[in-house]
């Protein structure tokens, strides 16, 4: 697992694909049968209106997750990320209707976000708490100020020029996978072709070793806990602009969803490996598992069995792969 | 959770200002001592449960003190609560199980105690009761579904947003919804999934449904947050449906007078918070009590949302004898 590549500086050229290359094809591979199943079972699922539905419910749960693979991948995890969006929604749907200000609102939903962000990371770097505490910690101090704040009130009814944030149009296309497709190229980017990327990698891969070879550690964990709570702020405002309210429980079913993301995504767990590529097709592969039996009226009775053995197949195809491979 | 003091104010900074106001009133008369316990702090149900036992304590000179777990729906959180206010030994408990079966020993303990109490909202499966009082979960999904149904005359498509696979609560709304159909087999039910009385599973199961059934007229939800998910995702894709959902609750009053949301099943919250308070104390005062008060199914529209469109904490509890008429 250590032996983790890191993909720009040393990815191997040639015919040969890398693990990570590899997983991201597997992955891909799985998205795709899964889509062909579909197209045969149902005659609306490979419609332009349906992907575009699946890319929009994808984009949400990607935006949430996007953040988190950086943490995840650094070695580290983020179990507060549900909370935060309850918090910085609530937050700024308070500040939205209290001011009629999108724009102040805006700023107080990402602040809160990222503000939660540098506190985990200000944890487990300065205070060398375990991740895990450091953020289940988090979750319930957040909880508890949320539901304290909403006193089990919801708020809804924003302004349409905020709502189009997550429910409206451009060339047809719904402005959340824009902002999808604006995240996933800037973090790509950011993470392969910058030394800034390449340094959390090393980070991820072998701390100790990173640390001797002159990464600043202790900043690049700071960082990647900062982009987490800022993109589960950001995202806290299209689930906002999306359901037009906010509730103190809002994030609950969201933090587990976004770390299986990840996750099925190709990122490990044990850190160095991962993309923000696979996290989309980690979203993707959820996505179109409920898209799929929601088309099909699945039976409730079926629907988390189905969900769980696609989940555990997705990943099993890669790590069979791996071991034939012996990588 | 206790929400004892008069007024509590204060501001939630995150390198910016929100501000908010909590303002709970309990009369500090030294009446008898009631522990009320709920399920959770953020479904608005139990928010207007708590206003409505809170009501009737104050008409009546008696002191709530009320329980709430901080992870919602905790049973372990709740069986604590128990040994604690044991302890604390008050007059009467008005209690709702956060599980209806595994808080079954919580509730012995209580008996064993000696210390009356009330159940409210989900009947407890094991225990000694005062009494029962809470609505009819079949009741309300059937009068719900039937009020749709007979809105759309008698015909069309609808979908069924279903709550929790295996909660009872949404077993006997799904029940009440499929008798509803029987009584109307010229409308035609497209698809009944799963949205977990989660707003934004419901707003993603609507979306996807919408994208397999052209023509959708009638959506019946098992709770108003699903049922507004549905609206925002009808909204989305400009298409039109009559929508109901299930609790009453006030985004929901909000909705049906913005012509969004055709009706919402009343689960009548603050009565149950009412009654229940009543009874627990009205038994300590040794006047009479009945051993059930389920609350007719009724349903809130355009034409009678009047009468629960005003902020909780305003409300107070009816009489006694209209109380239990319900």
């Amino acid at each position: 697992m250590n032996s983790a590549v890191q993909p720009a500086l040393d990815a191997p050229r040639g015919t040969q694909l890398s693990p990570e290359q590899r997983a991201l094809v597997l992955r891909l591979a799985v998205l795709g049968l899964l889509g062909l199943a579909l197209t045969l079972a149902s005659q609306a699922f490979l419609t332009p209106g349906n992907l575009l539905n699946v890319l929009r419910q994808a984009s949400l749960m990607f935006l949430l997750a996007s953040g988190l693979t950086l943490v995840i991948l650094c070695g580290g995890l983020d179990l507060s990320i549900g909370a935060n969006v309850a918090l910085s929604a609530c937050l700024a749907g308070t500040v939205i209707q209290g001011t009629g200000s999108v724009l102040l609102g805006c700023a107080v939903g990402a602040g809160c976000g990222l503000a939660i962000g540098v506190l985990n990371g200000l944890m487990v770097t300065a205070l060398r708490i375990p991740p895990f505490i450091a953020t289940y910690g988090m979750l319930w101090i957040l909880h508890g100020v949320t539901y304290w704040f909403m006193n089990g009130e919801t708020i809804h009814g924003f302004p349409p020029a905020f709502r189009a944030l997550g429910s409206g149009y451009f060339a047809g296309v719904p402005l959340p996978v824009y902002l999808m497709l604006a995240v996933l190229l800037v973090g790509t980017v950011l993470m392969q072709y910058t030394t800034w990327g390449q340094e959390v990698y090393a980070t991820g891969a072998n701390t100790e070793a990173a640390e001797l070879s002159g990464v600043p550690v202790f900043a690049r964990r700071l960082a990647v806990y900062a982009a987490s709570g800022l993109m589960g702020g950001l995202a806290s405002l299209v689930f906002l602009a999306r359901l037009n309210s906010a509730e103190g429980d809002m994030g609950e079913s969201l933090t587990l969803q976004a770390i299986a993301a990840v996750l099925i995504g190709g990122t490990s767990l044990f850190g160095g490996t991962g993309t923000l590529v696979g996290t989309l097709i980690g979203a993707l592969i959820l996505t179109v598992v409920l898209n799929g039996m929601n088309l099909l009226s699945v039976s409730a009775n079926w629907q988390p069995l189905i969900t769980g053995v696609i989940v555990i197949l997705s990943v099993l195809s890669d790590a069979m792969a791996r071991k034939r491979h012996g990588g | 959770m206790n929400f004892k003091s008069a007024f509590q104010t204060a501001s939630v900074a995150t390198g910016f200002i929100a501000a908010c106001a909590i303002s709970t009133a309990t009369m500090a008369q030294s009446g008898e001592k009631v522990a009320v316990f709920t399920k959770n702090q953020t479904n608005p149900f139990f928010q207007v449960v708590r206003l409505g036992a809170d009501s009737a304590a104050k008409q009546m000179g008696a002191v709530v003190t009320h329980y709430v777990p901080t992870k919602p729906d905790s049973i372990p959180e709740q069986m604590s609560q128990i040994d604690d206010v044991i302890i604390k030994k008050p007059n009467a408990i008005v209690f709702t199980p956060v599980d209806y079966k595994a808080m079954g020993a919580g509730v012995l303990k209580m008996n064993a105690a000696g210390i009356p109490v009330v159940n409210i909202t989900d009947r407890s499966e094991a225990g000694k009761f005062v009494a029962f009082v809470g609505a009819s979960d079949y009741e309300l999904g059937l009068v719900t579904a039937r009020h749709l149904l007979k809105a759309m005359g008698g015909k069309g498509n609808i979908v069924i947003l279903d709550g929790v696979k295996g909660s009872i609560v949404s077993a006997d709304r799904a029940r009440g919804f499929a008798d509803a159909l029987k009584e109307y087999p010229q409308v035609k039910l497209l698809a009944s999934q799963p949205g977990n009385f989660q707003r934004l599973q419901g707003l993603q199961v609507m979306e996807n449904l919408m994208q397999t059934h052209a023509q959708i007229n009638g959506v019946v939800a098992a709770n108003d947050a699903m049922a507004a998910g549905a609206i925002e995702a009808l909204e989305g894709a400009n298409r039109k449906a009559l929508v109901v959902g299930i609790n009453g609750t006030k985004e929901a009053v909000d909705a049906i007078k913005a012509g969004k949301m055709l009706a919402s099943g009343d689960y009548n919250g603050f009565l149950q918070g009412c009654v229940g308070t009543m009874v627990a104390i009205r038994e300590l005062r040794r006047l009479p009590v009945p051993k059930e008060v389920v609350f007719k199914a009724s349903v809130i529209d355009k034409s009678n949302y009047q009468a629960v469109d005003m902020p909780a904490d305003k409300r107070s509890c009816p009489k006694w004898e209209e109380a239990i008429k319900g």
